[in-house]
């Protein structure tokens, strides 16, 4: 793998951490039509990093996520998975776990059956024990047998929060996952992805929300119109700035 | 291919545990089909032997209550957008058609026993005297129409018309299946011999393999991006 390119019109990371690259991205671009989400953007993930990517709304940062999870191709440019440069995004796929704020669930379905579904879609062998360990980390175990539509937003945020670890992906990649949780919820959100941070898991995290953003961040994006705009390791960030640097980079918009 | 049998039945569990817990799409086409049954009970004439148009209505009944189940298939995977976290896991897209198609298979066959027993009551159709000949065309024509069907529900669910759109993109392209299919039930419900409708059989089986195997090719361009 190459060593970590220089980024184009945007402020260079002060320091790297030492751990192997897992995507590189050069001159990505992703369009819609005649509209562009992505603009020839460049930069690495390495394993173990967390990165929050803010942005305004619009800024392509939903379509940056879904690149990286393979799921949109691009349009131009280039972006290589580590060990899979070869194109399999099968493989990719097992190495990747998305949580948005839609659980990706089926209402109709119980807790228990929406995570055995999955576990089944990722070929894992001991499903029901990976089902029960799950239920039992999001506090689930007790509602494992009803059905996913009579759960509250908070409780439903927790079963998707099971279903993207269910096959213990090596990258998670988060889409505004606080939206719409009550504090209590947020808070076991957060103490999760804390877990997570275990410095081996590369997590992307994206949220409008300054301050749950730069919380357990080791690397801080701002992408606006397309483009990163801002890119600093999140120890070199003044907190007490960042909100003025984000309306600076954004055009005014918080 | 085990890989493929072993997703694509994973995929269809889902959908039939869905329905046998929520029996929407079943109940609509079943409901759909009695009512056609009795409009046509009404609207006949009484002189007219009912045999010489089983076939007709039997196949009318059989494509709607058809095309009502086939308008839900994809709409349970919109919502919380379950498509796309499906598409995020190593489920091959062909796997996951035929996993789709098999459900709606097994629905649509579920409807179409039901159909035969009740258009039998309605019209003393003795459909049992030609039974394995109309239960071969009946089959092949649900894999046609089934194996179309579930792709194209899938283009409707992608678009702003929606189910709406299903039978004015559908329809045209099954012609072939409904032609092949209906004649040959109408002539055996007449008595006619399996061998004189076996061009008709050899033809469905030949839109069958054709549909299947496009639709799977097909389908990972239409749910993506």
């Amino acid at each position: 793998m190459r060593s970590a390119p220089r980024l184009i019109g945007v402020e260079p990371a002060l320091e790297s951490p030492p751990s192997e690259v897992l995507v590189e991205a050069r001159a990505l671009e992703k369009w819609f039509g005649p509209h562009p989400a992505v603009r020839r953007i460049d930069f690495t993930l390495r394993s173990g990093e967390f990165l929050t990517l803010f942005g305004p709304n619009g800024a392509g940062k939903t379509t940056l996520l879904r690149l990286l999870a393979g799921s949109l191709r691009p349009t131009r440019g280039e972006l290589r998975f580590a060990t899979t440069a070869g194109g399999d995004e099968h493989a990719w796929r097992r190495r990747i776990g998305v949580l948005s704020h839609q659980t990706y669930l089926y209402g109709e379905l119980t807790a228990e059956e929406n995570l055995r579904f999955y576990a089944r879609l990722y070929g894992l062998a001991d499903v029901r024990s990976r089902v029960e360990e799950l239920l039992n980390q999001v506090g689930l175990i007790d509602r494992a047998g009803e059905l996913v539509r009579t759960f509250s937003r908070g409780m439903q945020q927790r079963l998707a929060l099971a279903r993207t670890l269910i096959h213990e992906p090596e990258m998670v990649l988060l889409d505004e996952p606080y939206t719409g949780l009550d504090p209590h919820a947020s808070r076991m959100l957060r103490g999760v992805l804390e877990h997570l941070r275990d410095g081996r898991r590369t997590i992307v995290l994206v949220t409008h929300n300054l301050t749950q953003g730069l919380e357990l961040a080791d690397r801080v994006v701002i992408q606006a119109a397309g483009r990163w705009v801002f890119d600093r390791p999140r120890a070199a960030i003044d907190v007490a700035r960042f909100e003025q640097q984000y309306s600076e980079r954004v055009g005014g918009e918080v | 291919m085990t890989e493929f049998l072993r997703q694509s039945l994973v995929i269809a569990g889902k959908d039939l545990t869905i329905e046998a817990r929520s029996k929407e799409r079943l109940i609509s086409m079943l409901t759909f089909a009695v009512l056609v049954g009795v409009v046509f009970t009404f609207s006949l004439d009484a002189t007219v032997p009912s045999r010489s148009i089983a076939g007709a209505m039997l196949w009318v009944s059989i494509l709607f209550a058809g095309m009502l189940g086939l308008g839900r298939s994809f709409t349970l995977e919109k919502e919380q957008d379950a498509l796309v976290g499906v598409l995020l896991t190593p489920v091959g897209r062909g796997a996951f058609y035929f996993g789709k198609f098999l459900a709606n298979l097994a629905l649509v066959t579920g409807t179409t026993l039901l159909i035969f027993f009740v258009y039998g009551l309605f019209f003393q159709l003795n459909l049992w005297a030609a039974w394995t000949g109309l239960a071969l065309v009946t089959a092949l024509y649900l894999i046609g129409f089934m194996a179309l069907g579930t792709l194209f529900s899938a283009v409707a669910a992608s678009t702003r018309l929606g189910d709406s759109l299903l039978p004015i993109i559908l329809l045209p392209l099954l012609i072939p299946v409904i032609f092949f299919g209906a004649t040959a039930a109408q002539r055996l419900i007449l008595g006619r011999p399996l061998e004189e409708v076996a061009g008709s059989i050899r033809m469905l089986g030949a839109f069958d393999l054709l549909f299947l195997f496009a639709c799977t090719i097909v389908f990972g361009k239409v749910v993506e991006e």
